[in-house]
Parts: C-alpha cells; structure tokens; sequence
C-alpha cells in the first residue's frame, strides 16, 4: 500500500506544475483509485475465492467431532455449521445449506454405528464429490504430537508423486489443493509459512500429516546460513487415513464415476470377524454328531473274552 | 430453476440411498462368501475419461503462479511398507522435510516474507494451556526415565556390593584357619625338638582345640559380667576409673548384671539374723 501511496503523491505533484484543474481520481472506501490500479483490474486476475463448509452428522461421537473441529482450526476459510441428519436426504439438504452458506466446498464427517467415521468432499454447485472411509484417527488435543503453529498461517502442500499417475488421484489431489490451501491474501490468514500438510498415498490409502516447520532464522524473508540443513519438522496433528470409497460426478450425488473395487465396508470385516468366532461352536456339534453317526454304521464286534473273569 | 434443482435433489436422493442399500447388502447376505482383500471385486466402475472432464471442469488456470497454490511434488523412491510403522512415518517426515526445504527455497528467491519473527504474537492452534500439558507430560515422562535409571544403578551397585562382602568374609575365614594351622604346625615342632625349659610357657594357651572356643570360668577382673568387648574398652582408661567400673559397673547389657546365678541365690550373708526373726515393721 505504500509503495501505491508515493505514487500517488508524485503524480500529484506532476498535475501541479501543469496547473490545469486536475481531475479528480476515483475514491473508493480506503484510498484513491489510481489509474494503474484499474489497468491491473482490467486483466484477468485469479482469485482463490475458495470456501469450504464444515459440519458433521447428528451422534457423531467425540474423537471424530474433535477431529473436524480441529479442521475448522486449521482451514480459515472455512465456515462450521451445524449437524446435519445422516438421514436419507442429507444430500439435498447439504446442498442447500452449502448454496445458502455462500461455499464452494464442503467436508461433511458421518459418523456411522458411533464406530466408523466417513468424509465427504464435494464440491458444491455440479460435482464431482468423494466418499472417504476415515481410519487411524489422531486428533490435535493428544499429548503426543508436541508441535504448534500459528492460527491461520498458509500451509505448504506436499503430495507424493504417486498423486499423478491415475486420473482418480489426479482429481482428488485437486480438490484437495483447493480444500486444503488457504486463498493467498485471505482475511483470516497471516502471512507466515510455519507448516506443512502432507497428503501421501501408500497402500491406496491418502495418510494425512501436518508438520510445524521449525528454521533458525533472524529476518523474516531470509533463513539464517544452513537453516535449509538445520530445519526441522515438529509433528502437530491431526493424523487420519482417508480410504476413496466412491467418486461421484455431482455434489452429494450423481453418477459414479469411480468406485473402489478393493474397499471393504467396517461393517463386513466386523461380520466376518464374527462369523469366524461362531464357527467354533457350529464346528464342534458337527464334529460330535459325525462322530455318533460313524459309531452307530460302524458297531464293535462282541468281545469273546468280554465274560472271562466274571464266573 | 426450480425443477431443476429438485431433479437434482432427487437424483442425489437416489444415489445416495443405492448407497446405502449397497451397505446393508452387504451386511446380511453374502453368508458363506468369503471376501478376499486382495482381488478387486468385477462390477466396479472405473470412468477415466470422466473423471478428467470433472477434472478439467473444477481444475484452476495451469499457468497459476505457484504462491496460489503452494503444492510440491515429492517424488517416493521406493514402496512403503505399511505395517511397518516406524518406516511409514519416517516415509512421510521426508516427504515433509523436502517439500517444506523446496517451498522454502523457492519462496525465498521470491523475496516475499515467510519467515515468523521472533516477536511476532498470535493466535496459535494449541492454546498455551494445551502446550502446558504437552510440557507438564514431557516433563513427567522425562523424570520417570531419570528414576527408572537411578533403581537400575541402585540395584546394580547393591549386587557388586554384596559380591565384595562374600568375598570379604571368605578372606577372613581363610585367614583365620592359616593362623591357627600355623599355631598348630609351631606347638607341634616345639613338642618335636622337645624344647621344654619353660614349662610354664607351654601352658600359655592358645585355644586347645574344642576348649579355647569355650568361656572359661575364671572372673575376670575389671571386668563388667556383660562386657564382651574383650578388653578393649578398658585399655585407655586409668586406673581410678577402672577400679571404679569393676566395683560399680560400666557398659555391657544391663540385664546380666541383674539377673541372679547360682552363686548369689546360694549367697544368704546379705539377711541379717534379725531379719529371719521378722522384721521390726511386721512386729508391729
């Protein structure tokens, strides 16, 4: 702004030797409109006007609520709102309240059987939208993870390349971008770099990490000499495993256009769990009647000495 | 408008509950199939082309100047193990590491202040009662391992000690057997070459066998009946006090000077004549 403002005052200066009437630039609410300004306007600019609405299902249990709240730390641009009811129309509903809340995007945690924990990415007028299955829940309040970062610094993204091999993971790892990275010049954001997220896939699976980034340092725009070397990354949390379930072309819905083929719902692993703790019992009974059946086809011949010893 | 986005509604109303349909499906039937994890099911849909549409459609500019975006690319050599859980993280503290180290670098040489400076104060994720548990933990945690590692040093010094004493009182039991042996060995040899002009030497004991380790009967003057300190006690003192504790008593349990032995019940001199008579008390 200041670098505008002796702008300004030297163009100003150059209308007072001319001594004609100067006009009068255009103000607008803060400053004077300078005709650079405008010029700059006139090109097509990009802004990340990114938003991302958060909320969560009805009986979600705490550690997940945690864990979006701890979202909502992380992501300034985001706007939190309240549960919603996994019930059958959640996708509309959900649609209606991103369209009313003015978003862009929306992460919505539904919590299923108080066990399982599903996230949804959607992107909100037409598509395309993403079912995760979320494991390995770390949330920000555990004692381990000892790092801390400012409150609305811009996180640095960091995917491994395996994001660029198929065209699923090329799609999620865009959305994820335009989740995940917070609008340059966002209101809420300050404008320090202190951490890192990292989104990786191994094992099919996108394994989420956030860093604070700690370099010896004096200025503000330079590192000290070997501060690259000396940096060190202290973990902050949260940690989860997103498990792609499903790829749909609209938000909350529409047609599939990816479904996991590897992807096993909690609730089959839970029944097959189970299944194999009932055939103990089923085993044994069928073990005892096969045993009676052959005893009865196969009968003992009559002892010849049975009698001997009796007389 | 306003039919379109109900037909909207409706269709996400219908995938949504295929969905769960899907899953209860899955629930209940499917008894005795069992499903294998490794093989990918046959009816699963896998739409390239429109996937790289939707991309198209929502992706921003590709010439986007890079501070919008702030991605970096980590390249992973090899496959991760993902059980292995030390491996794992370490995997993704890389990953870390050398995107915050290129993102660094490249904001940097752009010249933009990155940096938080050291008196810069805001608002932080964790709140400073939050970081004072993380601290008071560390602290707690560390204190544990100093005193686990104390009882260990403890404990291992308490065996070397007890080491040392058996190997101590081994030393003293072969020393004491050498000098009797030697004692043994002399009078014998003295016998031998019959050396017998001071017969009164001779009979200086030095503990016959089984009778030296016995107490011998003699009083012993100046000495308190308790006293077991085998003389010592006595040797720097003078010879008013010595005197003085051999008639009054000095030192050693007091409960054997109390006690009654043979001699003193046999001992009547101390009643008076008088007194087996009766007393004058009881006279009255």
């Amino acid at each position: 702004m200041a670098k505008k403002r002796k702008h300004e005052e030297a163009s100003e200066e150059g209308r007072k030797k001319d001594e004609v009437a100067p006009e009068r630039p255009k103000r607008t609410l803060t400053a004077w409109k300078s005709e650079q300004l405008e010029k700059q306007n006139d090109a097509p600019v990009f802004r990340n006007k990114e938003k991302v609405l958060i909320t969560c299902s009805r009986r979600i249990i705490s550690r997940y609520r945690h864990l979006m709240l701890n979202m909502v730390a992380l992501l300034p641009h985001s706007k939190k709102d309240n549960k919603v009811e996994s019930e059958d129309s959640k996708g509309a509903t959900l649609n209606e309240l991103v369209e009313f809340r003015n978003c862009t995007y929306c992460l919505f945690f539904e919590c299923r059987k108080q066990k399982d924990l599903y996230l949804w990415m959607a992107r909100s007028p037409d598509g395309p939208s993403v079912k995760f299955l979320v494991n390995a829940v770390h949330t920000m309040e555990e004692l381990k993870l000892t790092g801390n970062h400012l409150k609305g610094s811009r996180p640095i993204l960091t995917f491994s390349s395996n994001f660029d091999k198929e065209p699923r993971w090329m799609l999620i790892k865009e959305m994820i971008t335009q989740i995940f990275g917070t609008p340059k010049d966002h209101r809420k954001a300050k404008p320090f770099h202190d951490h890192i997220f990292a989104f990786s896939i191994v094992d099919n699976h996108i394994w989420f990490r956030n860093f604070q980034v700690s370099v010896p340092h004096n200025e503000t725009d330079k590192m000290d000499r070997g501060g690259l070397d000396k940096m060190t990354l202290i973990e902050v949390g949260p940690r989860f495993c997103l498990n792609p379930i499903k790829i749909f072309g609209g938000s909350f819905g529409g047609p599939t256009l990816y479904s996991n083929p590897l992807y096993i719902s909690p609730n089959q692993i839970r029944a097959m769990e189970k299944r194999k703790k009932a055939g103990k019992y089923v085993k044994k009974v069928k073990a005892k009647t096969r045993r009676k059946m052959h005893e009865l086809e196969n009968p003992l011949e009559p002892d010849e000495f049975a009698d001997l010893w009796k007389e | 408008m306003n039919g379109l986005t109900e037909q909207k509604y409706l269709l996400t109303k219908e995938t949504m509950e295929e969905d769960d349909i899907d899953d209860e499906e899955m629930d209940s039937g499917s008894g005795s199939e069992e499903i294998p994890l490794s093989e990918p099911s046959k009816d699963a849909v896998y739409n390239r082309e429109g996937l790289l549409e939707k991309l198209e459609e929502i992706a921003w500019p590709k010439d986007l100047e890079w501070i919008h975006k702030l991605t970096i690319v980590y390249d992973q050599a090899e496959e991760i193990d993902v059980n292995d859980d030390l491996t794992r993280e370490l995997a993704f503290y890389n990953q870390a590491v050398n995107g915050a180290r290129n993102a660094f670098e490249k904001l940097q040489s752009m010249g933009i202040p990155f940096l938080r400076p050291p008196d810069f104060y805001a608002e932080m994720v964790k709140s400073d009662n939050h970081m004072l548990k993380i601290k008071s933990r560390l602290l707690v945690e560390k204190k544990k391992m100093e005193e686990a590692e104390e009882r260990k040093k403890a404990r291992e010094s308490k065996k070397r000690a007890k080491e040392v004493q058996a190997h101590k009182l081994k030393e003293k039991a072969k020393r004491k057997k050498e000098e009797i042996d030697s004692v043994k060995k002399w009078r014998k040899q003295r016998q031998q070459s019959g050396f017998a002009r001071n017969s009164k030497a001779e009979e200086m004991d030095f503990g016959d066998g089984a009778n030296s380790f016995q107490r011998s009967n003699k009083k012993r003057p100046g000495v308190t009946p308790g006293d077991r300190s085998g003389g010592f006690k006595a040797k720097e003192k003078n010879k008013r006090r010595t005197f003085r504790e051999s008639k009054f008593g000095h030192g050693g349990r007091k409960g054997m000077k109390k006690k009654n032995t043979a001699e003193t019940t046999n001992d009547l001199s101390v009643f008076n004549k008088s007194d087996l008579r009766g007393s004058k008390k009881r006279k009255r």
